[in-house]
């Protein structure tokens, strides 16, 4: 069953009048009659975690926000970035209307003054679409003023983004709101805190699919929810699979569900027959790479699960790569998404990449050496922790990790006598 | 008294006062300087360059009690975070335990510099930051021995950038703290710098036009903490290490900005010491560690080519060149000669220990009246009186406390209190800016003006010769306003003298005095009058006797023997000549000749600033000494030692020996100077933060003040309840019909005599030109860009139109000293007519 | 034309600015008409947007600077963007983007001489499930194959001069 993926049970559930006609906006209304604190009871009740990748509780992060400052905000965060993940795109286009639902109840529960979409700039259909919807639902008292008769007043706005993936962290993301650089700021103040916040008011961010969930959890209930899933990771999750499968695509199953099941049931297996899978990425660029071992796919996918695989199921971008794959080509991809995606902000990170990217294009080059491949495992170890946001985490863990698990992918580059390396002293 | 809370770093206990940042705290109390780059005492942390990262803990607590877990031993219980923290983003709070010399710290750093040096050029040797370069200090001191970069890999940058006319950026070199851009935000509030691109290539840009160009860009150099900023003035000029600092005062505004002359033995001047660049010396009190670009880079007149080098003395209708040993007795003759009908004119750039031998010397030939010059401003006699209070800094007005700053352009006059009040309303003072045209000033006090930043203030706009009424019935025309200023915690009124007659500023002064009496905020800290009087000694003229009337009854009535010193008559005053001519015998002191050889029967070199001892009183009334630099222009002397001298020789007694006992005499002869002596001018504390040690990665390269913090002079109202006095005369004008109020202007950048050797500032001076009305354009046919007549008893002056809505109706404002021809002093009335068309004027 | 008083974005500028709490969060947008109105963002375009919101140019071209949708040099009629990132990487983008630079004779970030196509390579852009895949003109084109390409190519140059660069109204 979908509870996210709608769109593809039910014919054009983009429109209003289907969207209300299976169960649209039942949980916002719900949500009306009962107070602010109520609505973040079950959110909470319901264990839902934030999709957008730390897993953080959607409940608890709600019920974060201050109830006395007068000016609150939401902000969706759907920026969409990291590789490998195109979950949120589907929900917008194939199910608009259930994701501003879902941030009107998150609005109504926080007593937000308006909601903000924030979009990566090549989602400007999507950002049109979402236009048309909003301008619907204010039409019909769904948003906008005195929603629905409650007296409760919120708008919802989008605003693009412009090419670039780090205005998906979130303090990032209200800079590049405010008009600023999309650099993250300095926390505490969180966002959630007086200051830390779009516009230094107290404010949530959720991942679109988060949001996308909460209708459901309102108008079907937190045990409804909670039965789906493991224990510590309930509900529902898109896994958006690319690389070397047979049916790349978003899969909505339940969390906990193994990567075997995935893989092979869903997604078909081996892009090509004869080639085995190698390694997988589950949580895009950012999250440590795994050799895909017959223990790792029969991990359930769940927060805690992955954990003890060594690795993260973050937004679920899994990103297959069979054996013909060299990792040190993967090492030098993911790298100069990292570079190129570096704001600049701090040392390690801003160094870092480009560092790191200069060296393993000496290694893939052949011009490397074995303390080549020290250096660069040095260099991201240096990076990891230090950093002012986690992109430069993010961008230790694929040189970190990919020469943990295949060192030998490394030492086919570097013989022990190539390359000249000389340093600069 | 602030609240103080226990913190632990490395083992000891330091008591900090609470809400305190971490580095600040860490520095000031517990002598540990965490190393810093983008941190900066002065601006918000932003946690960029992650140099201060250290082992941060806070005391567990009991979540029900609330109170601290402990250990077996007694001890509280720590729990550290498990990554290291950026100290410099972290407050204090109590029980807060911090590792500075652990491993991990150490490493750390370690790996920050390697980082950072992996893509900045060694070229320590060249750079002109080498040897007082953060980088470098810190990198000797936790860096590692080599880099594991591949030199070839390395990015090439631009090396020699101009951001500006002043300020060069080397891309290599810049390590991308923010320092530069978040001060032109912060403290500046002109963000005409920002960051361009992102990741490794992050630059800094200007986009602005004409790029980065405001009157505060050279702070940027100091607080660069590597050589990526340069100033035209002083790149590649010498070496950081070959350079003697002599502390010293800015000689060009009421600020008194206290500096640091880098004095160098110099081929270029007969191998002598001369000012290699101009640096700002930490005084919180006064400028903070912040000076304008026009103390910075002004200093080229000291040893301008034209300077004065020879006593001159005209003989038989023939000036000239002589020596002191034939001058002197000829001066004590001609001086004897006047039969007491003497006068002096001292310019405002006098040192206190010049005005009162000048004082002496008049006096006892008989004479009484001492003119000081510009006869522009009549606000000091109200700044003695209920000047800013006792201990007053500019540095502390925040929230509940209020600003007022009238008919004065304070962005052009005295910027550095253009800087600290536009900070003050930063911290949430309420700025209220009311003048008859619009000022810079003014941006910041409307709301949202600039970044939608919400502040506190208003701006009032008044006809031409309308401050004084504007001022006294502030709270029947603009209640809410002065409803706000009345009640506000504190009060400071800075009153000028724009658009004003001499008796109109003096009524202004007066009116502001009154409202400060009556609102109750006088005679205390943080509260009172301040006027931008010009030049570095308004207060000290006014202190000893020189005033502004005195001036305007010598140019009525001419002595027969005029003393003028340090005062460019011919240049400020375009009707010098004709009274100038009447007098008999003019001796006149000074730098340079303004063509005043012509008349005068004798030209006397004196020496600036930088070439002697003394004192100025700023502003706020503070003492300050500046100290010798560098070797006199030839045979010129200290003005008081030249006036000393003729007393000797008119057998007043012998000289004084030094500027020292100048003062010491003065102090016993001026009630206000009582206890100032040079010594106590020389003292100084330990100020926060502490700028200019040895790491000079904390403030940048502003140097602590080792020459003294001066000595404020109280207000009267400081002592004794000052009462409110009638406010005399306005002055006011009534233009004839068809005719206008032409108000003279200041600007910061102007072709002033001892500006004009500045030639690198130069690009930067604007052409003549007069704003008008908008709607008075239309009126009387005048469009953008159009030479204008502008017609003012005999003078006239043609100059470019300005059309502007932010002047009030049927003003003229005229800038001084961009034109060779003098400007009226102060506001006059006159008549205007366009002459030519906008395209004729081509690019003058 | 400039975008201040052009009666094509009076209405889209007016939205803009009353959706935010202040003036400065409007730049994004702001931008993007000025990028849709001058092929690219200009300094005529960043001038106006300044004078919009009342900020100084310099913090504008920061903004156009930081983004990469943001070009600060003029593009081809169809700015061809092609992700080479890892998914689509595993699926044969790299190659298919260098035979496409190959296809127009152009190196990279370069446009043809005709002035017509721009080719770039960009990260991911959330269709890795669809790759080799490309936006032109910010519209996405997936399942990209060399023959697919090459019918698009010759439409698009069929087409020319009826598709605006950047994002258009249409
Ligand atoms: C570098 C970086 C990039 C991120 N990109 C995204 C993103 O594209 N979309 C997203 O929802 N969250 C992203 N996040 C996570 C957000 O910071 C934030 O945790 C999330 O939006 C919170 O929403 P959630 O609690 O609903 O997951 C990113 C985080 C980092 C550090
Ligand atoms: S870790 Fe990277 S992206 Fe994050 S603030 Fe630092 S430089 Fe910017
Ligand atoms: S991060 Fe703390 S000083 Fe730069």
């Amino acid at each position: 069953m979908h509870i996210l993926l709608r769109g593809r049970d039910i014919d054009n559930i983009k429109a209003l009048d289907v969207y209300e006609a299976h169960g649209g906006f039942a949980g916002m209304k719900k949500a009306l009659a009962m107070t602010p604190a109520e609505v973040i009871d079950i959110v909470k009740a319901s264990g839902l975690r934030g999709r957008g990748g730390a897993g953080f509780p959607t409940g608890v992060k709600w019920s974060f926000i201050p109830e006395q400052e007068p000016v609150k905000f939401v902000t969706v965060n759907a920026d969409e970035s990291e590789t490998g993940t195109f979950k949120d795109r589907e929900i917008m286009e194939e199910n608009p209307y259930q994701l501003i639902e879902g941030s009107l109840i998150c609005a109504y529960a926080i007593q937000a003054k308006a909601v903000y979409i924030y979009l990566r700039g090549e989602f400007w259909d999507i950002g049109d679409q979402l236009d048309a919807c909003i301008e619907s639902l204010r039409e019909k008292g769904y948003a906008g003023e005195n929603i629905m008769g409650s007296g409760y007043d919120c708008e919802v706005y989008t605003h693009l983004g412009a090419g670039a993936y780090i205005c998906g962290e979130e303090s990032a993301l209200l800079n590049s709101l405010e008009g600023y650089l999309g650099q993250p700021r300095v926390r505490p103040p969180f966002p959630a805190q007086k200051g830390g916040g779009l516009y230094k008011e107290a404010t949530v961010v959720n991942n679109v699919e988060t949001l996308a969930n909460v209708p459901f959890i309102l108008s079907e209930g937190a045990d409804a929810f909670k039965a789906i899933g493991t224990e510590q990771s309930t509900g529902n999750k898109i896994y958006c699979v690319s690389g070397h499968v047979k049916r790349p695509g978003n899969y909505e199953l339940p969390m906990g569900t193994t990567f075997r099941e995935l893989l092979y049931e869903q997604a078909g297996g081996p892009l090509h027959e004869e080639r085995p899978f190698k390694a997988m990425l589950p949580s895009g660029g950012s999250g440590p790479i795994v050799p895909l071992t017959d223990d790792v796919l029969d991990t359930p996918m769940s927060y805690e699960d992955c954990a003890n695989i060594g690795t993260i199921i973050g937004s679920a971008s899994i990103i297959i790569m069979d054996e013909t794959v060299d990792m040190t080509w993967v090492a030098s991809k993911v790298t100069k998404f990292f570079k190129h995606e570096s704001c600049g902000k701090c040392t390690p990170c801003r160094e870092g990449t480009y560092w790191l990217d200069k060296v393993i294009d000496r290694i893939l080059d052949g011009r490397g050496t074995p303390d080549d491949v020290k250096r660069i495992a040095d260099v991201a170890e240096n990076m990891a922790g230090t950093t002012l946001c986690a992109l430069g985490d993010f961008a230790a863990n694929p040189i970190i990790h990919t020469i943990r698990h295949f060192p030998d992918d490394f030492a086919q580059h570097v013989g022990p006598q190539v390359g000249s390396g000389e340093s600069m002293k | 008294m602030t609240d103080m809370v226990t913190i632990n770093v490395d083992g000891k206990d330091y008591q900090v006062a609470a809400g305190s940042n971490l580095v600040d705290a860490a520095k000031w109390h517990a002598d540990n300087d965490i190393p810093v780059f983008c941190y900066h005492p002065k601006m918000e942390p932003v946690g960029m360059c992650r140099m201060c990262l250290v082992e941060l803990g806070t005391p567990v607590r009991d979540r029900a009690t609330g109170e601290v877990a402990l250990n077996e031993d007694g001890s509280p219980q720590i729990r550290y975070f498990p990554k290291l923290q950026t100290a410099c983003t972290t407050t204090v709070s109590d029980g807060m335990h911090i590792k500075t010399n652990t491993k991990e710290v150490i490493d750390a750093r370690n790996d920050v510099l390697e980082f950072l040096l992996s893509s900045h050029p060694l070229d320590c040797p060249i750079c002109d930051k080498g040897g007082e370069c953060p980088l470098q200090n810190l990198t000797m001191r936790h860096g590692p021995q080599s880099s594991r970069m591949y030199f070839e890999d390395k990015q090439l940058l631009e090396k020699h950038y101009p951001l500006g006319d002043l300020i060069f950026l080397d891309r290599e070199r810049c390590i991308q703290c923010a320092r530069c851009v978040r001060f032109q935000d912060e403290v500046v509030g002109d963000d005409v710098l920002a960051f361009h691109e992102r990741g490794r290539r992050l630059q800094i840009i200007t986009n602005s036009e004409p790029g980065f160009d405001t009157y505060f860009s050279g702070n940027t150099t100091d607080i660069c903490p590597v050589g990526a900023l340069t100033t035209t003035d002083f790149r590649f000029g010498a070496r950081p290490w070959e350079l003697n600092e002599v502390p010293s005062i800015s000689p060009w505004d009421a600020a008194g900005e206290n500096i640091s002359l880098s004095m160098r033995l110099d081929r270029d001047f007969g191998g002598r010491a001369l000012i290699k660049r101009v640096m700002p010396r930490q005084n919180e009190g006064v400028n903070e560690i912040w000076i304008s670009d026009k103390t910075r880079f002004g200093h080229h007149f000291t040893r301008s080519e034209d300077r004065l080098g020879q006593p001159l003395m005209k003989t038989g209708g023939v000036m000239r060149e002589s020596n002191w040993s034939a001058v002197m007795p000829a001066l004590a003759g001609a001086l004897r000669d006047a039969d007491g009908d003497v006068a002096a004119i001292a310019g405002s750039g006098m040192s206190n220990e010049d005005l009162w031998e000048l004082r002496q010397l008049v006096e006892g030939l008989g004479g009484s009246r001492l003119g000081a010059w510009m006869p522009t401003h009549g606000g000091a006699a109200a700044v003695a009186q209920v000047g800013v209070g006792f201990g007053t800094n500019l540095g502390q007005l925040g929230r509940g406390d209020a600003i007022l700053v009238i008919a004065c352009d304070l962005e052009e006059e005295v910027p550095i209190w253009r800087l600290r009040l536009k900070q003050a309303q930063d911290r949430g003072a309420y700025l209220v800016v009311a003048n008859a045209r619009h000022t810079r000033l003014e941006d910041f006090a409307l709301e949202g003006a600039r970044n939608d930043k919400v502040v506190e203030g208003d701006a009032i706009r008044f006809g031409a010769g309308e401050a004084v009424s504007t001022l006294q019935d502030l709270s029947a025309d603009h209640r809410e306003i002065a409803e706000r200023l009345s009640s506000a915690e504190n009060l400071v009124i800075v009153a000028g003298a724009e658009g004003l007659t001499l008796s109109g500023s003096k009524a202004l002064a007066q009116a502001a005095a009154n409202f400060l009496i009556e609102t109750g905020h006088v005679g205390r800290r943080n509260n009172g009058l301040l006027s931008p009087l010009p030049g570095a000694n308004g207060m000290g003229q006014h202190y000893l006797g020189f005033s502004p009337e005195a001036t305007l009854d010598i140019m009525a009535k001419p002595p027969k023997v005029l003393l003028v010193a340090q005062a460019e008559l011919l240049d400020d005053d375009p009707s010098a000549r004709g009274w100038l001519s009447q007098i008999e015998t003019i001796i006149y002191a000074n730098f340079f000749d303004d063509g005043i050889s012509e008349l005068a029967d004798y030209v006397l070199p004196i020496q600036s600033f930088a070439e002697r001892d003394g004192s100025f009183v700023n502003g706020e009334r503070r003492v300050q000494r500046f100290y010798t630099a560098q070797g006199p222009i030839g045979l010129s002397l200290p003005a008081w030692k030249l006036f000393g001298g003729i007393r000797q020789a008119l057998g007043a007694g012998p000289l004084k020996p030094s500027a020292a006992a100048v003062m010491q005499d003065l102090s016993a002869n001026i009630p206000e100077f009582e206890g100032i002596s040079y010594r106590a001018l020389a003292q100084v504390k330990r100020e926060f933060p502490d700028v200019g040690g040895r790491d000079q990665y904390y403030g940048g390269t502003a140097y602590a003040n080792t020459g003294g913090l001066g000595i404020q002079i109280p207000a009267r109202a400081d002592a004794r309840k000052p009462r409110t006095k009638k406010v005399g005369s306005d002055g006011a004008l009534a233009p004839a019909e068809g005719d206008v109020a032409i108000m003279p202007i200041t600007r910061l950048y102007n072709r002033q005599r001892n500006f004009r050797p500045t030639l690198i500032v130069e690009p930067r001076i604007l052409a003549p030109f007069a704003i008008i009305n908008a709607a008075d354009g239309v009126a009387w046919e005048i469009a953008e860009g159009d030479i204008v007549e502008i017609l003012a008893g005999e003078a006239q002056w043609q100059v470019r139109a300005a059309l502007s809505d932010d002047i009030a109706p049927g003003a003229v404002a005229l800038p001084r000293y961009l034109t060779d021809e003098a400007i009226p002093m102060t506001v006059t009335t006159g008549s205007i007519r366009k002459v030519a068309e906008a395209v004729a004027l081509a690019d003058r | 034309m400039a975008i201040i008083d052009n009666p094509k974005y009076t209405e889209r500028i007016n939205q803009h600015l009353a959706k935010y709490e202040t003036k400065r969060s409007a730049v994004m947008p702001l931008l993007y008409i000025a990028q849709e109105e001058y092929g690219w963002v200009n300094q005529a375009g960043i001038n106006e947007v300044a004078e919009l919101l009342n900020l100084d140019p310099t913090q504008v071209k920061s903004i156009a600077g930081f983004y990469t949708m943001y070009s600060e040099k003029p593009k081809g009629q169809y700015w061809l963007q092609v992700c080479t990132d890892l998914p689509c990487a595993l699926k044969g983008a790299d190659e298919f983007h260098a035979w496409l630079k190959e296809e127009l004779g152009v190196e990279e970030g370069g446009t043809t001489a005709d002035g017509m196509f721009t080719v770039e390579h960009v990260m991911c852009l959330a269709a890795c499930d669809k790759a080799p895949m490309l936006q032109c003109n910010f519209r996405y084109v997936e399942d990209l194959d060399q023959d697919k390409m090459r019918d698009l190519l010759a439409r698009w140059r069929a087409e020319a001069g009826q598709s605006p660069n950047g994002r258009g109204q249409e």
